[in-house]
């Protein structure tokens, strides 16, 4: 890991884009990372080449999960390459309804259990998942609690507002937060 | 008839039985399933493995999550950026302020503000404060795991030196609550540099006498040389970092290979393992006490003077955006992932934690070994189910 070997933002993000095979990723420099948006079905070409290229190799997967945006839901994926010091943001964007996409576990074998907790947490679907089942939570009433429209099961059957007991109250300045999702 | 008299024939003289043979069909060999946890002493917290044995020998390991789900991430989205802090430090419970850290870092990646010098070599010293009493009970809590008592007693005492620094610093010894955005809570109070020089001049002599303890010991070399091997290769696969992952031979450290605060200006070594085993994992995590030492004491020597923080919004409100942060904790890497939609709660918080990693190797590592040897290995990992399940 000598300094030589150290890319430049600019030339990191010059060979990341030559990797981009289709013409909807795009891939610009944000906070000091890479962040490269994609559709679903580039996701496992793409990673797999961003992991093998001698001038990035992004061996280590930081974490896989989802945020979910009021209008979309998206698959981050956070890489690192050790060797030359770059750190790289994978977008996917996805369906908020049906939210899936292939799974990476086979270029990142921890990829497994990140989408195992991506899935549990928010409900994405990994394809070809070696074992896709809950991690953290037991899911019994099928609830993704990070879902921003994920209500716990007592208070959805008692029909009791949720602001009351998990949330805070509206604070001076904020909007009414249960308009929301 | 005839056959079952067959059965109660004696065997042939000179010739011993054979279980394996036809007429002890009923004798069954089989997988047994073997639940461990999740109360069980050496999983530091609940964590809890599900078991496949032939005879002595792990088959397959299941491990089980969530005894300890709290919904840290969900609970941040409910809160402003400020009411959730008080709750990082319940995280790692055992080196609190590299979850404050990290996230304090994420909001001030967001807001583009940078805190004053003297801050960052405060929050320097916080974190190799927090990192020795991590390694103190990662190495104290190991042995003990293997049986062995007087490491962990050794270590509580010399933590408790550790504990009293902190607590002076920061006006609690585990639940610290002291990285601002913008800079730390408190400047240095009266007499912490001299107790704390005093500490880091004595400290080197305990760190040898553990390793007289502990490192010739016969017993405990038969039980970590070799257990639980990891090769680079697998650990890069697997994400692992932290001394899990320098002990493999790869000399990754986030505070040199992602530098941030002030680390860059700090002269310190990456002690690496060679094997990748049990052994390697706690000797990297011997010397790693060594260099937070050093590390201390070049900050305080080069601790600049100066406001300790800066005026912030009281009600902070981060622009739009997304910022991912990360530090280098005892047990590797912890990142933030922040995103913001300019309102006064944080939109998605991921935690990212180096243990649950840790945790996801043990199907690929454990199987082969006897059973005995499953706490000594996940012992070595040094895992903290607090920040596992979040």
């Amino acid at each position: 890991m000598s300094a030589a070997s150290k890319l430049t933002g600019e030339a990191a993000l010059k060979q990341a884009e030559a990797l981009l095979s289709s013409a909807g990723a795009r891939a610009r420099l944000a906070r000091g990372r890479i962040v490269v948006t994609l559709e679903p079905a580039d996701l496992v070409e793409t990673a797999a080449r961003l992991r093998d290229d001698e001038k990035l190799s992004f061996t280590y997967l930081s974490f896989v999960s989802g945020v979910d945006y009021p209008d979309r839901m998206e698959a981050v994926y956070i890489l690192r390459s050790l060797e030359h010091q770059q750190l790289l943001e994978l977008r996917v964007r996805l369906d908020r309804d049906r939210p899936s996409l292939p799974t990476v576990s086979g270029i990142w074998s921890t990829a497994a259990w990140h989408e195992r907790e991506a899935y549990d947490l928010l409900g994405i679907v990994f394809e070809g998942h070696p074992d896709l089942r809950r991690i953290l939570t037991r899911g019994e009433d099928g609830v993704f609690p990070l879902r921003k429209d994920a209500r716990p099961h007592r208070v959805q059957r008692d029909e009791w507002s949720f602001a009351g007991i998990g949330a805070a109250k509206r604070l001076p300045g904020e909007e009414d937060r249960s308009e929301r999702s | 008839m005839a056959e079952s008299r067959d059965i109660l024939m004696p065997p042939a003289i000179g010739r011993s039985p054979d279980p394996y043979a036809d007429e002890h069909r009923d004798f069954h060999l089989e997988e047994m399933v073997l639940n461990m946890g999740p109360q069980h002493p050496s999983t530091h917290g609940v964590l809890r493995l599900v078991l496949h044995l032939d005879g002595e020998l792990i088959v397959s390991v299941d491990p089980q999550l969530g005894y300890l789900h709290r919904g840290f991430e969900k609970l941040a989205e409910n809160r402003t950026y400020l009411q959730f802090f008080s709750m990082l430090a319940r995280l790692d419970y055992l080196a609190g302020f590299f979850m404050e850290w990290a996230y304090v870092r994420a909001i001030e990646d967001l807001m583009q503000i940078e805190p004053p010098p003297r801050a960052e070599y405060l929050r320097v010293i916080c974190g190799e404060l927090n990192r020795i009493i991590s390694h103190h009970m990662a190495i104290g809590d190991y042995l003990l795991n293997l049986g062995a008592v007087t490491p962990v007693l050794w270590a509580f005492r010399d933590r408790e030196d550790v504990l009293d620094l902190l607590e002076m610093l920061t006006g609690q010894r585990m639940m610290y609550n002291f990285a601002r955005v913008g800079g730390v809570r408190y400047d240095l109070p009266d007499g912490f540099a001299e107790q704390c020089r005093r500490f880091l001049k004595g400290f080197p002599a305990k760190i040898d006498e553990y390793e007289q303890l502990i490192s010739g010991n016969e017993i405990f070399l038969a039980r970590s040389l070799g257990m639980g091997v990891i090769t680079p290769g697998q650990a890069a696969d697997f994400g692992l970092s932290g001394p899990n992952l320098r002990a493999t031979g790869v000399a990754m450290d986030l505070r040199r290979h992602a530098p941030y605060s002030v680390y860059p200006k700090l002269d310190f070594d990456i002690p690496v393992g060679k094997n990748g085993d049990s052994f390697d994992r706690y000797k990297c995590r011997i010397e790693e006490l060594r260099q937070s030492v050093r590390i201390i004491e070049q900050a305080l020597d080069a601790m600049p003077g100066g406001p300790v923080n800066m005026k912030v919004p009281p009600m902070l409100r981060p622009p739009a955006g997304e910022a991912f942060c990360a530090v280098e904790t005892g047990r590797g890497e912890w990142s933030n992932y922040l995103v913001s939609d300019g309102s006064l709660r944080p939109h998605r918080l991921k935690l990212r934690d180096s243990c649950f990693v840790a945790i996801s190797t043990l199907p690929k590592i454990l199987p082969g070994f006897k059973i005995a040897d499953v706490v000594g290995i996940t012992g070595s990992l040094d895992l903290i189910m607090g920040a596992v399940d979040r």
